[in-house]
């Protein structure tokens, strides 16, 4: 079954100049967020960017992936802390994509907990709609239980 | 201009059917700590965002700074832009879960351009923007619907 979900921004005035607001998504866990091309492109002073929306949405559906996969190999994690970083270079676009995960998970050693972190980059959603980005990098540790 | 990064981060505790997670917005610090899962992913939200709401709201954004930033290069600044983004997330034979479609409704008041000249620079953004290149790429469709509303 397709599963669909909403966001709506407005915007008022030029690129540089104006400036706009994510207005609220489907669920109502978000918004209103300002969001500026100086806050985007420079420094965020508290204001959210779509390369950090996109960081956001890698690094949860990352998250999911990844339990899934170790779950599925008899070994679900306690606990997995994962960071994504999206790189933007204006006029190139978005050029990289790195994820960094800690994982405590009883029962696996290190080349396990690496070769599942490996294929939850494959296989994740996000990860599938991101194969565009030319750099993406996976850092894997196990955290000592 | 230098490279521009962002960071979020997700927490995740047990297995991925009764599990939970917290996501944060590392970077700006702009949202923190909301709670995500796979069933107010896959189901209903209540309440709770998720990776696909999340891909919506930064597909909205970044279109919506291509789009301003055509019409300002054509002389007309918008007034006005209102952009609704929806992301489908599907499971596809043989390829398991993907995006599969982003569709944007645009509305626009824009002093000094006509429907016609509103659609042409809708086109040019969805072309530029760096968030629709990749879903492209990636082989999801990206529909466009626009509605000019005229000027001031």
């Amino acid at each position: 079954m397709a599963t669909d979900r909403t966001a709506k921004v407005t915007w008022q005035g030029s690129l540089m100049d104006g400036s706009g607001t994510i207005e609220g998504v489907g669920s109502g866990a978000l918004g209103p967020l300002d969001v500026t091309w100086v806050s985007r492109a420079d420094t965020p002073d508290g204001r959210t960017s779509p390369e950090e929306l996109i960081a956001a949405a890698w690094a949860s559906c990352y998250s999911m992936a990844l339990s899934h996969a170790l779950a599925g190999a008899g070994t679900p994690p306690e606990r997995l802390e994962t960071q994504v970083t999206v790189s933007f270079q204006p006029g190139e676009g978005i050029v990289k994509g790195a994820i960094s995960v800690v994982g405590t998970v009883p029962g696996v050693d290190h080349d396990a907990f690496v070769s599942e972190a490996e294929t939850a980059k494959e296989n994740c959603p996000v990860s599938k709609a991101l194969t565009g980005i030319p750099e993406v990098t996976l850092d894997a540790t196990l955290a000592t239980a | 201009m230098p490279r521009i990064v962002r960071d979020a981060d997700a927490a995740w505790e047990g297995n991925l059917a009764r599990g939970t997670g917290t996501l944060s917005a590392a970077t700006s610090g702009a949202f923190s700590e909301l709670g995500f899962s796979v069933a107010a992913r896959v189901g209903a939200p209540g309440g709770k965002s998720s990776p696909e709401e999340l891909l919506a709201a930064a597909h909205a954004g970044c279109f919506t700074m291509s789009l301003a930033n055509e019409l300002t290069s054509a002389d007309t600044p918008p007034g006005r832009l209102d952009v609704r983004c929806r992301i489908t997330m599907d499971e596809v034979d043989g390829k398991g879960h993907l995006i599969v479609h982003s569709a944007l409704d645009v509305t626009g008041r824009v002093t000094g351009a006509d429907a016609t000249a509103f659609d042409e620079a809708v086109e040019k953004a969805n072309a530029g923007c760096p968030f629709s290149i990749l879903l492209r790429k990636a082989g999801a469709g990206v529909d466009v619907t626009t509605r000019f509303e005229g000027g001031d």
